[in-house]
């Protein structure tokens, strides 16, 4: 891809295997992917289930590290990292969607997104509420600051989730299959949303996801199957 | 550390509010908190006001704050416990004393009260009634005048030894005693007045005036039982007996050494096994004076410290099962913050804060309950049970309130609370956030 070659990697993939042990049956998730991500990227994962795509995520997502293989981040080998260090990489550099939105029940929209900012000790109050409330009217949240994650339907909750993505302006997100607990119209305006993030901040988006609509709108698709990387990266229809 | 505060207080509210949404499990456990604090409170404020009673009691009949006791060897197998030639003692003790409030010297003895129904062994305070400012204070007269006691052959006694020996004031009563020089004396005494009880002791101790006492003994007057001192302030007793210790030794006094939690006539064997003869001085405290009493208010704070440590460890218990319940309930919680970059600390920090508050607002309400409990039974006088009027030396339950003793509990249990809590909140802050992120791929 040429306009990709100008950019740099941000995600680095080399002959990772990622192996379960259920007792004493090994099991495979990853055989062998290499894989090179660019900043700026919008890249779709795709695959049945038990391909492997939430296991490269997690890798990804430095929540998780390789059997064997080597899996670079924002330029630093995540097996060299300790606790911390992969802690922190992930509150600097990673933001993360989820399926089931995984919000903290017990505080607010505002509190939620702010959460993360608390987590860095950068910002000052005033530093926080400017960046939540202006990414709360990004995400069309802004009148509901101070509700509660259960006084929102599922298509504001995830928008809620991406503006906590969001809020530390990280060089990548990563969704594992932010739709799919979404209607179909709701979750094709969640990532059109995810898809102006990308375009207006740059930012890395690395999503994986069962439904051909989504798919559509990535710049690039990664289809796994088995635990291998079954077709190449492809440009996607839309873009 | 303006950052640090603002996301533990983050952490804080995470805490609290999972507290509130699981109002049923919290309100469990916070009771049950609560009941053992309301329970540590109230023995406490009981053992408090057993306390208290006994020092008033105590300070009142039998000792001063610090006393200035000793035995008199004519032979060496033969001791009397007297100070002879007193009134020099008094001054070195005043000289010495910078918180002295007063002293007073009173005349001891034990001996058979004979009426005309009954009789029964009594302790005897030899008093010289206008010397002594505190009991005008702390005595209250049922019957009669206290000031009558400064008359030669009267005696001061209190309503219940009155009703068991049936007198009144104007009685006369029969003093008999084996005395000092091995015979036996009488001494006829009138009732000059009954007080109202001050606890079990005023049931066994009387006061008649020095002079009698002395008759009594047949010991001339330069010779005391002890030296009672009262003191400003009962914190400066332990300085205030090394002062003393020093200024009698420095003027040529033979102190006995100190023998803690021994009442003088626990001393007699002792004393009559050794060689000397002549006089020694021998310095105690009221705790000293009153030890052989003590165990009942050793056994109430042992009771409520074993009942408050059984209950303690059903809660710890309780607190540990409802904590890895909430962790289970909240693993894709943690594991999502754990994955949105919080780290095991924190994790740790939001678990402990949970037990925490549980565990402060648990102990503050049981703190709150207790002390109003002891506060309204203390007003309502409940009479002690005869068994237990001679257990805890009072014929009323009196409930005191000791802020220190308070807050030092609430604390224990509070900080017992947090600490139990340490083992699941680790457990919490060791799981990987790969947790969370599997269970929705």
């Amino acid at each position: 891809m040429p306009q990709h070659a100008e950019k740099t990697a941000i995600v680095s993939i080399q002959k990772v295997v990622k192996e379960y042990h259920l007792d004493k049956v090994v099991v495979p998730a990853l055989r062998g992917v290499s894989l090179t991500v660019r900043q700026g990227d919008f890249l779709s994962i795709v695959g049945p289930s038990g391909s492997g795509k939430t296991t490269l995520l997690n890798l990804i997502g430095c929540v998780d590290t390789a059997t064997r293989g080597t899996v670079m981040v924002d330029g630093q080998d995540t097996k060299g990292l300790n606790d911390r260090q992969l802690t922190d990489l992930r509150l600097h550099t990673l933001g993360f969607i989820f399926q089931s939105f995984n919000l903290v029940p017990v505080l607010s929209v505002f509190q939620n997104v702010e959460f993360p900012l608390l987590l860095q000790r950068k910002f000052t109050a005033a530093e926080r509420a400017q960046r939540v409330d202006e990414l709360l009217k990004k995400v069309g949240l802004d009148k509901h600051t101070q509700h509660r994650p259960s006084e929102l339907s599922g298509g504001q909750r995830q928008r809620v989730a991406i503006a906590r993505a969001l809020v530390t302006r990280p060089k990548i997100v990563l969704a594992d299959e932010p739709t799919a607990n979404l209607d179909s119209v709701t979750g094709e305006n969640i990532i059109d949303l995810m898809k102006e993030m990308n375009e207006e901040e740059k930012t890395t988006f690395i999503f994986s996801t069962h439904d051909a609509k989504v798919m559509s709108h990535a710049n690039s698709v990664i289809r796994l199957a088995d635990g291998k990387i079954a077709a190449g990266k492809a440009a996607a229809g839309r873009h | 550390m303006k950052h640090w505060l603002e996301g533990v207080s983050q952490l804080f509210l995470i805490a609290f509010r999972n507290l509130l949404t699981h109002s049923r499990r919290s309100l469990l456990l916070g009771g049950a908190i609560a009941g053992v604090t309301t329970l540590l409170v109230f023995l406490g404020c009981l053992s408090s006001g057993v306390k208290a009673t006994m020092i008033e009691s105590a300070t009142t009949v039998a000792t001063g704050h610090l006393n200035i006791g000793g035995f008199y060897k004519v032979t060496a197998g033969q001791s009397a416990p007297l100070v002879t030639d007193y009134k020099k003692i008094e001054e070195i003790i005043a000289k010495t004393l910078p918180d002295l409030d007063y002293l007073t010297a009173r005349g001891r003895g034990w001996a058979r009260l004979v009426s005309a129904t009954d009789s029964t062994q009594v302790g005897i305070a030899g008093v010289d009634i206008a010397h002594e400012p505190r009991l005008p204070k702390v005595i209250k007269m049922e019957e009669g005048k206290l000031e009558d006691l400064a008359k030669p052959g009267s005696i001061l006694l209190f309503e219940s030894l009155a009703q068991k020996l049936k007198v009144k004031t104007g009685d006369s009563l029969v003093f008999s005693v084996l005395t000092d020089r091995g015979v036996n004396n009488t001494v006829d005494v009138r009732v000059c007045g009954v007080a109202k009880d001050m606890g079990m002791m005023t049931s066994f101790n009387v006061f008649i005036p020095q002079e009698t006492l002395n008759q009594l003994y047949q010991i001339n007057d330069s010779a005391t039982g002890a030296i009672l001192v009262y003191l400003k302030n009962m914190n400066h007793i332990p300085r205030d007996m090394d002062l003393l210790r020093k200024a009698l030794t420095g003027a040529g006094y033979t102190v006995m050494d100190r023998e803690a939690d021994k009442v003088f006539w626990q001393k007699f064997d002792e004393v009559n096994r050794e060689e000397w003869t002549g006089q020694k001085l021998d310095i105690t405290t009221w705790e000293d004076e009153i030890s052989w009493a003590m165990w009942g208010l050793k056994g109430v704070d042992g009771l409520s410290y074993l009942l408050t440590t059984i209950l303690l460890v059903i809660i710890a218990v309780g607190i540990m099962n409802t904590l890895w319940i909430a962790i289970r309930e909240r693993t894709r919680e943690i594991g999502t913050l754990r994955a949105i970059g919080m780290r095991r600390r924190a994790v740790l920090t939001m678990f402990v804060m949970e037990a925490f508050c549980l565990g402060a607002m648990g102990t503050a309400t049981g703190a709150l309950l207790g002390s109003l409990l002891a506060v309204i039974l203390d007003t309502l006088h409940f009479p002690m049970p005869p068994g237990a009027e001679m257990f805890l030396m009072s014929t009323t339950f009196h409930f005191a309130l000791d802020p220190i003793r308070i807050l030092g509990g609430a604390s224990i249990i509070t900080l017992c609370c947090t600490l139990v809590s340490l083992i699941p909140s680790f457990k919490a802050a060791r799981m990987r956030p790969i947790t969370a992120m599997s269970r929705v791929g």
